[in-house]
Protein backbone atom coordinates (compact mmCIF):
# COMPACT_ATOMS: atom_id res chain seq x y z
CA UNK A 1 0.00 0.00 0.00
CA UNK A 2 2.44 2.59 -1.16
CA UNK A 3 0.61 5.51 -2.63
CA UNK A 4 0.81 9.23 -2.51
CA UNK A 5 -1.89 11.71 -1.75
CA UNK A 6 -1.66 13.43 -5.10
CA UNK A 7 -3.15 10.46 -6.96
CA UNK A 8 -6.75 11.48 -7.25
CA UNK A 9 -8.69 8.25 -7.10
CA UNK A 10 -11.20 6.89 -4.63
CA UNK A 11 -8.73 4.47 -3.08
CA UNK A 12 -6.67 7.32 -1.75
CA UNK A 13 -9.62 8.76 0.13
CA UNK A 14 -10.27 5.31 1.59
CA UNK A 15 -6.63 4.89 2.69
CA UNK A 16 -6.45 8.39 3.95
CA UNK A 17 -9.45 8.01 6.22
CA UNK A 18 -8.42 4.64 7.55
CA UNK A 19 -4.88 5.65 8.36
CA UNK A 20 -6.13 8.90 9.86
CA UNK A 21 -8.32 6.77 12.16
CA UNK A 22 -5.25 4.85 13.23
CA UNK A 23 -3.47 8.03 14.20
CA UNK A 24 -6.48 9.44 16.01
CA UNK A 25 -6.92 6.36 18.16
CA UNK A 26 -3.77 5.30 20.03
CA UNK A 27 -5.27 1.89 20.90
CA UNK A 28 -5.69 1.09 17.21
CA UNK A 29 -2.18 2.37 16.50
CA UNK A 30 -0.83 0.22 19.31
CA UNK A 31 -2.58 -2.87 17.90
CA UNK A 32 -1.33 -2.15 14.38
CA UNK A 33 2.25 -1.74 15.69
CA UNK A 34 1.89 -5.00 17.61
CA UNK A 35 0.79 -6.91 14.49
CA UNK A 36 3.59 -5.31 12.44
CA UNK A 37 6.10 -6.43 15.05
CA UNK A 38 4.74 -9.96 15.51
CA UNK A 39 4.26 -10.71 11.81
CA UNK A 40 1.10 -12.73 12.47
CA UNK A 41 -1.19 -13.13 15.42
CA UNK A 42 -4.57 -14.51 16.48
CA UNK A 43 -7.16 -12.58 18.47
CA UNK A 44 -6.20 -14.75 21.43
CA UNK A 45 -2.57 -13.56 21.07
CA UNK A 46 -3.80 -9.96 20.96
CA UNK A 47 -5.88 -10.47 24.11
CA UNK A 48 -2.96 -12.05 25.96
CA UNK A 49 -0.18 -9.71 24.87
CA UNK A 50 -2.04 -6.40 24.91
CA UNK A 51 -4.26 -7.33 27.84
CA UNK A 52 -7.49 -6.60 26.00
CA UNK A 53 -10.90 -8.08 26.73
CA UNK A 54 -12.21 -10.46 24.05
CA UNK A 55 -14.91 -8.09 22.80
CA UNK A 56 -12.50 -5.18 22.57
CA UNK A 57 -9.85 -7.25 20.80
CA UNK A 58 -12.33 -8.48 18.16
CA UNK A 59 -13.73 -5.00 17.66
CA UNK A 60 -10.27 -3.43 17.17
CA UNK A 61 -9.03 -6.18 14.84
CA UNK A 62 -12.18 -5.94 12.74
CA UNK A 63 -11.88 -2.18 12.45
CA UNK A 64 -8.30 -2.53 11.23
CA UNK A 65 -9.39 -5.17 8.70
CA UNK A 66 -12.28 -2.99 7.52
CA UNK A 67 -9.89 -0.08 7.18
CA UNK A 68 -7.67 -2.20 4.95
CA UNK A 69 -4.50 -1.93 7.03
CA UNK A 70 -4.68 -5.48 8.40
CA UNK A 71 -5.19 -8.68 6.39
CA UNK A 72 -6.60 -12.05 7.36
CA UNK A 73 -3.71 -14.35 6.43
CA UNK A 74 -5.33 -17.65 7.38
CA UNK A 75 -9.08 -18.09 7.27
CA UNK A 76 -8.99 -21.38 9.23
CA UNK A 77 -10.02 -21.00 12.88
CA UNK A 78 -8.41 -19.44 14.74
CA UNK A 79 -7.93 -16.76 12.12
CA UNK A 80 -4.53 -15.19 11.85
CA UNK A 81 -3.99 -11.51 11.14
CA UNK A 82 -1.05 -9.53 9.77
CA UNK A 83 -0.38 -5.81 9.32
CA UNK A 84 -0.11 -4.46 5.77
CA UNK A 85 2.83 -2.22 4.93
CA UNK A 86 1.81 1.39 5.13
CA UNK A 87 3.86 4.03 3.40
CA UNK A 88 1.58 6.89 2.65
CA UNK A 89 2.45 10.50 2.13
CA UNK A 90 -0.20 12.88 3.35
CA UNK A 91 -0.60 16.62 3.43
CA UNK A 92 -1.69 18.33 6.62
CA UNK A 93 -5.17 19.83 6.79
CA UNK A 94 -3.69 23.29 6.51
CA UNK A 95 -1.94 22.12 3.34
CA UNK A 96 1.40 23.53 4.41
CA UNK A 97 3.33 20.34 5.16
CA UNK A 98 3.73 16.80 3.97
CA UNK A 99 4.68 13.80 6.03
CA UNK A 100 4.84 10.07 5.54
CA UNK A 101 2.87 7.63 7.63
CA UNK A 102 5.07 4.62 8.31
CA UNK A 103 4.79 1.69 10.74
CA UNK A 104 7.34 3.49 12.95
CA UNK A 105 5.16 6.61 13.11
CA UNK A 106 2.06 4.56 13.92
CA UNK A 107 4.02 2.77 16.63
CA UNK A 108 5.13 6.13 18.06
CA UNK A 109 1.56 7.44 18.10
CA UNK A 110 0.40 4.21 19.78
CA UNK A 111 2.82 4.90 22.61
CA UNK A 112 1.15 8.19 23.58
CA UNK A 113 -1.10 6.13 25.85
CA UNK A 114 1.83 5.13 28.02
CA UNK A 115 4.39 7.89 27.36
CA UNK A 116 3.59 11.36 28.69
CA UNK A 117 6.35 13.03 26.64
CA UNK A 118 4.98 11.68 23.35
CA UNK A 119 1.44 12.58 24.40
CA UNK A 120 2.41 16.18 25.22
CA UNK A 121 4.40 16.53 22.02
CA UNK A 122 1.45 15.42 19.86
CA UNK A 123 -0.85 17.81 21.74
CA UNK A 124 1.51 20.69 20.97
CA UNK A 125 2.84 19.83 17.53
CA UNK A 126 0.33 17.37 16.05
CA UNK A 127 1.04 14.04 14.40
CA UNK A 128 2.82 15.92 11.61
CA UNK A 129 5.14 17.42 14.21
CA UNK A 130 5.77 13.99 15.70
CA UNK A 131 6.62 12.68 12.22
CA UNK A 132 9.25 15.41 11.93
CA UNK A 133 10.63 14.62 15.39
CA UNK A 134 10.85 10.94 14.43
CA UNK A 135 12.97 11.87 11.40
CA UNK A 136 15.35 13.74 13.72
CA UNK A 137 15.36 10.82 16.18
CA UNK A 138 16.55 8.44 13.45
CA UNK A 139 19.23 10.89 12.27
CA UNK A 140 20.40 11.50 15.83
CA UNK A 141 20.78 7.76 16.58
CA UNK A 142 22.83 7.53 13.38
CA UNK A 143 25.13 10.32 14.57
CA UNK A 144 24.03 12.78 11.90
CA UNK A 145 22.34 15.43 14.02
CA UNK A 146 22.24 16.56 17.63
CA UNK A 147 19.35 17.60 19.87
CA UNK A 148 20.59 21.18 19.63
CA UNK A 149 20.41 21.26 15.84
CA UNK A 150 16.87 19.90 16.01
CA UNK A 151 15.96 22.58 18.58
CA UNK A 152 17.40 25.29 16.31
CA UNK A 153 15.63 23.99 13.22
CA UNK A 154 12.24 23.62 14.90
CA UNK A 155 12.49 26.63 17.21
CA UNK A 156 11.91 24.64 20.39
CA UNK A 157 14.11 24.54 23.50
CA UNK A 158 17.05 22.10 23.43
CA UNK A 159 15.55 20.45 26.51
CA UNK A 160 12.21 19.85 24.76
CA UNK A 161 14.11 18.42 21.79
CA UNK A 162 16.13 16.08 24.02
CA UNK A 163 12.95 14.90 25.80
CA UNK A 164 11.11 13.87 22.63
CA UNK A 165 14.26 12.36 21.08
CA UNK A 166 14.66 10.16 24.14
CA UNK A 167 10.97 9.23 24.14
CA UNK A 168 11.23 8.19 20.47
CA UNK A 169 14.50 6.29 20.84
CA UNK A 170 12.87 2.87 21.53
CA UNK A 171 10.74 3.31 18.38
CA UNK A 172 13.85 4.09 16.32
CA UNK A 173 15.68 1.02 17.63
CA UNK A 174 12.60 -1.15 16.98
CA UNK A 175 12.16 -0.11 13.35
CA UNK A 176 15.60 0.88 12.05
CA UNK A 177 19.04 -0.69 11.93
CA UNK A 178 21.17 1.34 14.33
CA UNK A 179 24.82 0.66 15.03
CA UNK A 180 25.89 0.91 18.63
CA UNK A 181 28.14 3.92 19.27
CA UNK A 182 30.28 5.08 22.18
CA UNK A 183 31.45 3.29 25.28
CA UNK A 184 29.33 1.60 27.92
CA UNK A 185 30.20 0.91 31.52
CA UNK A 186 32.64 -1.91 30.64
CA UNK A 187 34.91 0.31 28.57
CA UNK A 188 34.98 2.95 31.29
CA UNK A 189 37.66 1.11 33.23
CA UNK A 190 35.91 2.24 36.38
CA UNK A 191 34.38 -0.27 38.68
CA UNK A 192 30.65 0.36 38.44
CA UNK A 193 29.89 -1.89 41.33
CA UNK A 194 32.83 -1.33 43.63
CA UNK A 195 32.51 -0.40 47.29
CA UNK A 196 29.46 -0.96 49.42
CA UNK A 197 26.52 1.32 48.99
CA UNK A 198 26.86 4.39 51.17
CA UNK B 1 45.88 9.98 37.30
CA UNK B 2 43.08 12.49 37.52
CA UNK B 3 39.92 11.92 35.60
CA UNK B 4 37.40 14.45 34.40
CA UNK B 5 33.79 13.39 33.80
CA UNK B 6 31.92 15.79 31.52
CA UNK B 7 28.14 15.37 31.30
CA UNK B 8 25.83 16.57 28.53
CA UNK B 9 22.13 17.42 28.78
CA UNK B 10 20.99 14.00 27.59
CA UNK B 11 22.59 12.15 30.49
CA UNK B 12 20.54 14.10 33.01
CA UNK B 13 17.35 13.79 30.99
CA UNK B 14 17.86 10.02 30.70
CA UNK B 15 18.26 9.64 34.47
CA UNK B 16 14.76 10.94 35.17
CA UNK B 17 13.59 12.10 38.59
CA UNK B 18 15.40 11.26 41.89
CA UNK B 19 12.74 8.62 42.63
CA UNK B 20 13.74 6.81 39.43
CA UNK B 21 16.04 3.77 39.56
CA UNK B 22 18.14 5.24 36.73
CA UNK B 23 18.84 8.43 38.70
CA UNK B 24 19.69 6.38 41.79
CA UNK B 25 22.01 4.07 39.83
CA UNK B 26 24.00 7.01 38.46
CA UNK B 27 24.18 8.64 41.89
CA UNK B 28 25.40 5.36 43.41
CA UNK B 29 28.04 5.06 40.66
CA UNK B 30 29.23 8.62 41.32
CA UNK B 31 29.46 8.12 45.07
CA UNK B 32 31.18 4.75 44.94
CA UNK B 33 33.77 5.93 42.48
CA UNK B 34 34.20 9.44 43.82
CA UNK B 35 33.04 10.88 40.51
CA UNK B 36 31.72 14.41 40.09
CA UNK B 37 30.01 15.11 36.77
CA UNK B 38 31.06 18.47 35.37
CA UNK B 39 28.55 20.36 33.22
CA UNK B 40 29.61 23.03 30.75
CA UNK B 41 27.74 26.27 31.52
CA UNK B 42 25.67 25.99 28.35
CA UNK B 43 24.53 22.50 29.35
CA UNK B 44 23.44 23.74 32.77
CA UNK B 45 21.50 26.57 31.11
CA UNK B 46 19.76 24.09 28.83
CA UNK B 47 18.77 21.86 31.71
CA UNK B 48 17.36 24.68 33.81
CA UNK B 49 15.43 26.47 31.05
CA UNK B 50 11.94 27.60 31.99
CA UNK B 51 9.93 25.66 29.41
CA UNK B 52 6.31 24.89 30.35
CA UNK B 53 6.32 22.17 27.69
CA UNK B 54 8.70 19.90 29.59
CA UNK B 55 9.15 18.53 33.07
CA UNK B 56 11.96 20.01 35.20
CA UNK B 57 15.21 18.05 35.22
CA UNK B 58 16.61 17.55 38.74
CA UNK B 59 20.13 18.80 37.96
CA UNK B 60 20.12 21.13 40.97
CA UNK B 61 19.34 18.14 43.19
CA UNK B 62 22.46 16.38 41.89
CA UNK B 63 24.52 19.54 42.46
CA UNK B 64 23.16 19.87 46.02
CA UNK B 65 23.98 16.21 46.62
CA UNK B 66 27.54 16.95 45.58
CA UNK B 67 27.99 14.66 42.58
CA UNK B 68 27.50 17.26 39.84
CA UNK B 69 28.94 20.71 39.34
CA UNK B 70 28.96 23.48 36.76
CA UNK B 71 32.26 24.27 35.03
CA UNK B 72 33.65 27.77 35.05
CA UNK B 73 33.74 29.65 31.74
CA UNK B 74 35.83 28.27 28.91
CA UNK B 75 39.19 29.90 28.34
CA UNK B 76 39.09 30.72 24.67
CA UNK B 77 42.44 32.49 24.92
CA UNK B 78 43.94 28.98 25.02
CA UNK B 79 44.45 28.12 21.34
CA UNK B 80 43.65 24.43 21.86
CA UNK B 81 40.27 25.34 23.37
CA UNK B 82 39.24 27.38 20.32
CA UNK B 83 40.63 24.74 17.97
CA UNK B 84 38.59 22.01 19.70
CA UNK B 85 35.51 24.20 19.52
CA UNK B 86 35.90 24.93 15.81
CA UNK B 87 36.88 21.36 15.03
CA UNK B 88 33.78 19.83 16.59
CA UNK B 89 31.51 22.40 14.97
CA UNK B 90 33.01 21.44 11.60
CA UNK B 91 32.69 17.72 12.37
CA UNK B 92 28.99 17.98 13.23
CA UNK B 93 28.32 20.28 10.29
CA UNK B 94 29.88 17.70 7.96
CA UNK B 95 27.81 14.89 9.44
CA UNK B 96 24.64 16.78 8.63
CA UNK B 97 25.77 18.60 5.52
CA UNK B 98 25.20 22.11 6.80
CA UNK B 99 27.42 25.19 7.36
CA UNK B 100 29.64 25.01 10.47
CA UNK B 101 28.27 28.37 11.65
CA UNK B 102 24.85 26.75 12.08
CA UNK B 103 26.16 24.28 14.64
CA UNK B 104 25.30 25.14 18.22
CA UNK B 105 28.38 25.99 20.24
CA UNK B 106 27.11 23.97 23.19
CA UNK B 107 27.69 20.81 21.13
CA UNK B 108 31.34 21.76 20.87
CA UNK B 109 31.67 23.00 24.46
CA UNK B 110 32.03 19.40 25.68
CA UNK B 111 35.22 18.92 23.65
CA UNK B 112 36.48 22.42 24.41
CA UNK B 113 36.18 21.81 28.15
CA UNK B 114 38.04 18.51 27.75
CA UNK B 115 40.81 20.21 25.76
CA UNK B 116 41.19 22.89 28.41
CA UNK B 117 41.71 20.36 31.20
CA UNK B 118 43.98 18.08 29.18
CA UNK B 119 46.23 20.88 27.91
CA UNK B 120 46.82 22.34 31.37
CA UNK B 121 47.38 18.88 32.85
CA UNK B 122 44.44 19.34 35.22
CA UNK B 123 43.16 16.01 33.90
CA UNK B 124 44.93 13.10 32.27
CA UNK B 125 41.80 11.23 31.20
CA UNK B 126 38.46 12.68 30.15
CA UNK B 127 35.11 10.91 29.81
CA UNK B 128 32.37 12.65 27.85
CA UNK B 129 28.86 11.38 28.66
CA UNK B 130 26.41 12.38 25.95
CA UNK B 131 23.36 11.03 24.13
CA UNK B 132 24.34 12.89 20.94
CA UNK B 133 26.54 10.47 19.05
CA UNK B 134 27.69 13.20 16.66
CA UNK B 135 28.91 15.34 19.59
CA UNK B 136 30.64 12.39 21.31
CA UNK B 137 32.34 11.06 18.20
CA UNK B 138 33.22 14.57 17.10
CA UNK B 139 34.94 15.22 20.42
CA UNK B 140 36.92 11.97 20.21
CA UNK B 141 37.98 12.64 16.63
CA UNK B 142 39.01 16.26 17.13
CA UNK B 143 40.87 15.64 20.40
CA UNK B 144 42.68 12.69 18.81
CA UNK B 145 43.96 15.09 16.16
CA UNK B 146 45.30 17.24 19.01
CA UNK B 147 47.23 14.24 20.32
CA UNK B 148 44.78 13.26 23.07
CA UNK B 149 43.45 10.14 21.36
CA UNK B 150 44.20 7.87 24.30
CA UNK B 151 42.91 10.29 26.88
CA UNK B 152 39.33 10.87 25.70
CA UNK B 153 36.40 8.45 25.85
CA UNK B 154 32.93 9.14 24.47
CA UNK B 155 30.53 7.37 26.83
CA UNK B 156 27.10 6.69 25.33
CA UNK B 157 24.76 8.04 28.02
CA UNK B 158 22.04 5.49 27.29
CA UNK B 159 24.38 2.50 27.34
CA UNK B 160 26.04 3.76 30.51
CA UNK B 161 22.74 4.01 32.39
CA UNK B 162 21.40 0.73 31.01
CA UNK B 163 24.60 -1.03 32.12
CA UNK B 164 24.37 0.49 35.59
CA UNK B 165 20.71 -0.43 36.04
CA UNK B 166 21.33 -3.97 34.73
CA UNK B 167 24.23 -4.34 37.20
CA UNK B 168 22.03 -3.25 40.09
CA UNK B 169 19.23 -5.71 39.47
Amino acid sequence: MSRTSNRADGDIVQDFLSVADLLEEPQLAQLYAYLAREGEATVQNVMDDLELAQGTAYSYVNRLVDAGVVDVTDDEQPRRYAAREIDLTVTTAAGDREYTITPALIDAVGRRETDADIDTYIDRHGVAGLATALTYAVARERGEVTHRLMADDLDISPLAAEMILQALRPVVHEHYEIEEAGAGLEELAIDGDGADDA
Amino acid sequence: MSRLHIADTGLFVAMGQPSNSRYQAVRRFARRNDVTFVLPERVYEELTVDDPEVEDVPVDAAIDEGWATVASSLEFSEPVVSRAMDGVQRYIANADDRPADDVERADAALAALAAQHLSTGAASAVYIYTTDIAAGEGAETVLASEGYGDSVTFVNGFRFIEDLVAGDS
